[in-house]
């Protein structure tokens, strides 16, 4: 029989959940070691997302939500890249639901107090479903930097948030993508609660100034990674794995 | 036992931050012309409504504050122990005057697993919120199921186990708190 598990996670490359210079972490981390558990059918298969929930416009931030096709303050960005997973297999039918602040710093919804201008034209979600390639790609304008309550006022990175569903309800990833170069990235502690170095570079999106000098827009890349599923063969092994 | 190694690290997580609703319930944060539905609003949709059952409860933080800006999503399989496309995928966030979330879906049924083993029926859950760095993960069984030779629920020896268990409160309806921290902490898996 053919048995499928999800690779187990490795948590030295994943930010800390009890992270207190991230001050919302500290009523909110559970204490307890979480219980190890090999994953079963629930967590293995997960929802596929038909192509017909997408509109033509989904991916398009800059025009999703304009009045009479007026742009959006800021200057235009693509990003771009592919999913794959960890054994390097590009996962066709991700779906990826991003959301950003506007130009000026400032989300589209009520309990956000930064007292900078909402943009009639911008709402700042988008989502796509990557290619048969892994390939995935967003046109949206540059989100600006913010000041958050947190020890006294911080500011957030230029960033952009992403949540993405590959094919197993355990590869269930929410991330957050920075921007090359933002001075504001190393004082981050959502960031910094990620201890490896390579995998807090891995959320900072690359500038590609080939496709930027070519599109009248700046182009980033960022790829993502999910989790790899086994599958692996038993015969007479009455306890699975 | 890992016979195939994995050549890349998985993309770390980063919280989904306080404004998680525009990117995932865009409509129920009232931005209502980009998508026509918030995905999962509705699991099962072709189900009457004699046919659900409801689960109800509240997320609470280590003070004991029932939060209504975290994101549920819930995922199971059907009353035959099928998985099918999306129909099984619900998202949920608390109200905000009862702080309560309320999922209407079908009572899952068990099977077998990949593992050979019978699970028990249950749903699984993700939670996203301000102050998670990273997504949490758990299962909701009901109390009124054989649970015994569940594989998930036979190897906790803990007190807590109960953590896992919805509470019948009437016909057809459940009760399941999530506590993120305390005495009744949640049991939080690593799948
Ligand atoms: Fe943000």
């Amino acid at each position: 029989m053919n048995a499928k598990s999800l690779i187990k996670r490795n948590y030295k490359k994943h930010p800390e959940i009890d992270f207190p210079d991230y001050k919302s972490s500290i009523f909110r981390a559970p204490k307890n070691r979480k219980i190890s558990f090999p994953s079963s059918n629930t967590e293995i298969i997960g929802p596929i997302f038909n192509k017909n929930i997408i509109g033509k416009l989904d991916n398009d931030l800059t025009l999703n939500f304009s009045r009479n096709k007026i742009s959006p303050l800021g200057h235009k960005i693509i990003v771009y890249g592919t999913v794959s997973d960890q054994f390097t297999n590009p996962i066709e039918g991700a779906l990826i639901e991003i959301w950003q602040a506007n130009a000026a710093g400032k989300y589209l919804h009520n309990n956000d107090e930064n007292p900078a201008p909402i943009d009639p034209n911008f709402a700042g979600c988008g989502r796509c479903l990557t290619s048969s390639t892994g390939y995935y790609e967003f046109l949206t304008i540059q989100p600006g930097p913010y000041p958050y309550p947190n020890r006294g006022i911080e500011w957030r990175p230029m960033h952009i948030h992403f949540s993405i569903f590959g094919k197993s309800f355990g590869q269930r990833l929410i991330t957050q993508m920075y921007f090359e170069g933002d001075p504001l990235i190393k004082l981050c502690p959502m960031l910094n609660s990620i201890g490896n170095e390579k995998a807090k570079n891995s959320l900072i999106g690359v500038l590609d100034t080939s496709r930027s000098n070519t599109q009248n827009l700046l182009a980033y890349k960022f790829d993502i990674v999910l989790r790899g599923i086994k599958q692996t063969y038993f015969e007479n092994r009455k306890e699975g794995l | 036992m890992e016979t195939i190694k994995a050549k890349l690290d998985e993309t770390p997580f980063q919280t989904a931050g306080p404004f998680l609703h525009i990117g995932c319930m865009p409509n129920a944060v009232k931005i209502n012309k980009i998508y026509q539905n918030d995905l999962g609003e509705i699991p099962f949709k072709d189900k009457q409504e004699n046919e659900l059952i409801t689960i109800e409860g509240s997320v609470f933080d280590g003070n004991g504050v029932a939060l209504d800006d975290v994101m549920i999503e819930t995922w199971q399989c059907d009353e035959k122990g099928k998985f099918n496309a999306d129909s099984g995928f619900a998202r949920l966030i608390p109200n905000n005057i009862t702080k309560k979330f309320t999922l209407k879906t079908i009572k899952p049924g068990s099977y077998k697993g990949f593992d050979r083993k019978t699970h028990s029926p249950h749903l699984s859950l993700s939670i996203s919120a301000r102050g998670l760095n990273m997504t949490l993960n758990t299962r909701v069984y009901f109390e009124d199921d054989e649970l015994k030779n569940d594989p998930l629920l036979s190897i906790i020896s803990l007190d807590n186990v109960n953590s896992l268990i919805a509470k019948k409160i009437r016909k057809n309806s459940y009760l399941f708190d999530i506590f993120l921290q305390g005495d009744r902490e949640t049991i939080f898996l690593d799948i």
